[in-house]
């Protein structure tokens, strides 16, 4: 009994200052016309070229201003997208793989332009045999079979880093490398994993494909001037 | 239209690497597939297709891969004469698929095989000849496609290196080579404690067929013995992964993750009772074989076991001096030129 009153008191203390903390920190909820992006990149397996186009569809937003106890104010841009990409690598003698994916994609931005991004998607892949495939019949007739590959379903896991010029200046354009794990399957009975490099560039413009998000203001403010 | 014609110039980029290219030559590589029974799988031929003459390899596992046997040593000193055919079976290397489990055995396999020689034939012609170079594994299938039908009459030898036909004889070859090099070592007082333990684990073993269990820890024994003579030639796989998966554009990650499938697939138990020595003897064509001195996971008593059983009136047999299991890498010289004489004289 004697060790639980002061975690009661230490909590009671805790939910008061948070309170009185808060109290201080203002939210707004909006609803604001989006435009969507629209991103195209070099996609490499590492040493294997390839190439994915995609679009992304803002759905909420998050904007974060922070002012320090010095006065000093930081500012935090949260982008909550929904996207959709199609994408194609080469490994040669091995196979071509188109896939088209779907996904979400949080992308964090400071004040100063960098930003970081997370990305799970979902979607379906196609590939082509690095090769011409034959097929031979019961009686040793052999014959081409045009278009060979398969068909998998795909999950892909991201994650990169980037810098959005239109934070600073007026240029609508942001540039991103990213790290994708493509995970294919059923690959022969199990699962065929595969890293993906992006190095590409993010194009912002004002008006197209117009979504209205959600848009909260956050104002933290810890001075006591 | 725009868009359409995009659309189509991605299809036509896609599909030119399928297209039929057939190159005769004396310094040819290419790369084609062969689909059966769910599985897609990757065939290189590398070397002199002008020469009509063929070497395929059969690699071990299952699940293992041709890439390995595909060094420089092997395309200086025999891709410079014949042509030489790295095939990953299904499951294994580079071959593709679904969900193929059900067709994951020896029959299958035997006619995935039977198939591989057909489309070679179609590719290079008819009159095309084809030595089949079987190694670990590869001997339990290409015994069982050499010993199937009339077979035999698509090629025209068979070079078994360091394989297997039968695996409970294989087991029981196995322990006694480990057994005797274990006495032998511990009485000269060398490697004394990892030959007892070997010893310990034979000692253990109930005598009859071995469970999965016990084959693939001894197995694993029977690897790392070779390691312990210094006369051995080391393989040393890694460095030939860092030298050329880049140049021949290894599938690193399929084939770790269907060598990692095959090796806990149901295949893996149904082999534990497959015994060919009784069907040795319908076999009439050239055989060689090849086997490492060391080499206690496929002991060389098993090669004598072929050459016995076998009719054909054309049969050679050598030591490799300083090999353990991977002899066409551990003794190369030897290998490529055993090889080359038998070829030349059987082609």
């Amino acid at each position: 009994m004697n060790t639980v009153k002061p975690i009661v008191f230490a909590f009671f203390f805790f939910i008061c200052g948070q309170v009185s903390l808060a109290q201080r920190d203002t939210v707004e909820s909006s609803g604001e016309k989006s435009a969507s992006s629209l991103k195209l990149s070099y996609n490499s397996s590492f040493i294997y070229p390839g190439v994915r186009a995609g679009i992304e569809m803002p759905f909420k937003k998050i904007y974060i201003t922070k002012t320090k106890k010095t006065g000093r104010q930081k500012f935090i841009r949260k982008d909550h997208y929904v996207s959709a990409n199609v994408s194609w690598y080469h490994h040669p003698s091995f196979h071509d793989n188109v896939y088209i994916t779907a996904g979400y994609t949080l992308r964090q931005t400071g004040g100063g332009g960098f930003f970081g991004e997370f990305s799970p998607e979902l979607g379906y892949s196609r590939t082509f045999l690095g090769g011409t495939t034959y097929q031979v019949s019961g009686d040793g007739t052999v014959s081409v079979k045009r278009m060979a590959g398969y068909n998998y379903a795909l999950v892909s896991l991201g994650g990169g880093l980037g810098y959005d010029f239109s934070m600073r200046y007026a240029t609508p354009i942001a540039i991103c490398y990213k790290l994708n794990l493509l995970t294919m399957f059923p690959y022969n009975n199990t699962v065929y994993i595969r890293p993906a490099m992006e190095l590409g560039i993010i194009y912002k413009p004002k008006r197209f494909l117009m979504f209205t998000a959600k848009v909260k203001r956050i104002n933290k403010n810890k001075f006591r001037g | 239209m725009k868009h359409f014609s995009v659309i189509l110039s991605v299809i036509l980029v896609l599909l030119s690497c399928q297209k039929e290219k057939i190159i005769t030559g004396n310094n040819v590589s290419e790369t084609f597939y062969v689909e059966n029974s769910g599985a897609s799988m990757r065939v290189l031929v590398e070397g002199n297709t002008a020469s009509k003459t063929i070497l395929l390899f059969v690699h071990g596992g299952p699940g293992s891969s041709a890439y390995f046997y595909n060094t420089d040593y092997i395309s200086e000193h025999i891709e410079d004469k014949y042509a030489v055919a790295y095939w990953d079976q299904r499951n294994a290397g580079a071959s593709q698929g679904n969900s193929n489990a059900a067709y994951f055995d020896l029959p299958v396999m035997t006619g995935d095989l039977e198939k591989v020689i057909q489309v070679l034939k179609h590719r290079y012609g008819k009159d095309v000849g084809i030595f089949l170079i079987a190694h670990s594994f590869g001997g339990m299938l290409t015994t069982s496609f050499v010993t199937k039908g009339d077979n035999q009459n698509l090629i025209k030898g068979w070079i078994i290196c360091s394989a297997s036909h039968n695996y409970p004889l294989n087991d029981n070859l196995s322990r006694d080579a480990l057994m005797l090099y274990a006495e032998q070592e511990i009485a000269s007082g060398r490697n004394v404690d990892k030959w007892q333990e070997i010893l310990d684990f034979i000692n253990d073993l109930q005598p009859g067929t071995l469970s999965l269990e016990e084959a693939d820890k001894l197995n694993s024994y029977a690897t790392d013995a070779e390691a312990y003579f210094p006369e051995v030639n080391p393989f040393p796989m890694m460095d030939i992964i860092k030298a050329n998966a880049v140049k021949q554009n290894y599938a690193i990650v399929s084939t770790f993750l269907n060598l990692k499938y095959s090796q806990n697939a149901d295949i893996q138990d149904e082999l534990r009772t497959y015994d060919f020595s009784d069907a040795l003897t319908t076999v009439n064509i050239p055989v060689l074989t090849l086997y490492g001195r060391y080499d206690f996971v496929c002991p060389p008593a098993l090669g004598e076991d072929v050459l016995q059983r076998i009719s054909s009136a054309d049969k050679f047999s050598y030591i490799l001096p300083n090999s353990g299991h991977i002899g066409m890498y551990q003794d190369q010289e030897i290998f490529c030129g055993r090889v080359n004489e038998f070829v030349e004289q059987f082609k």
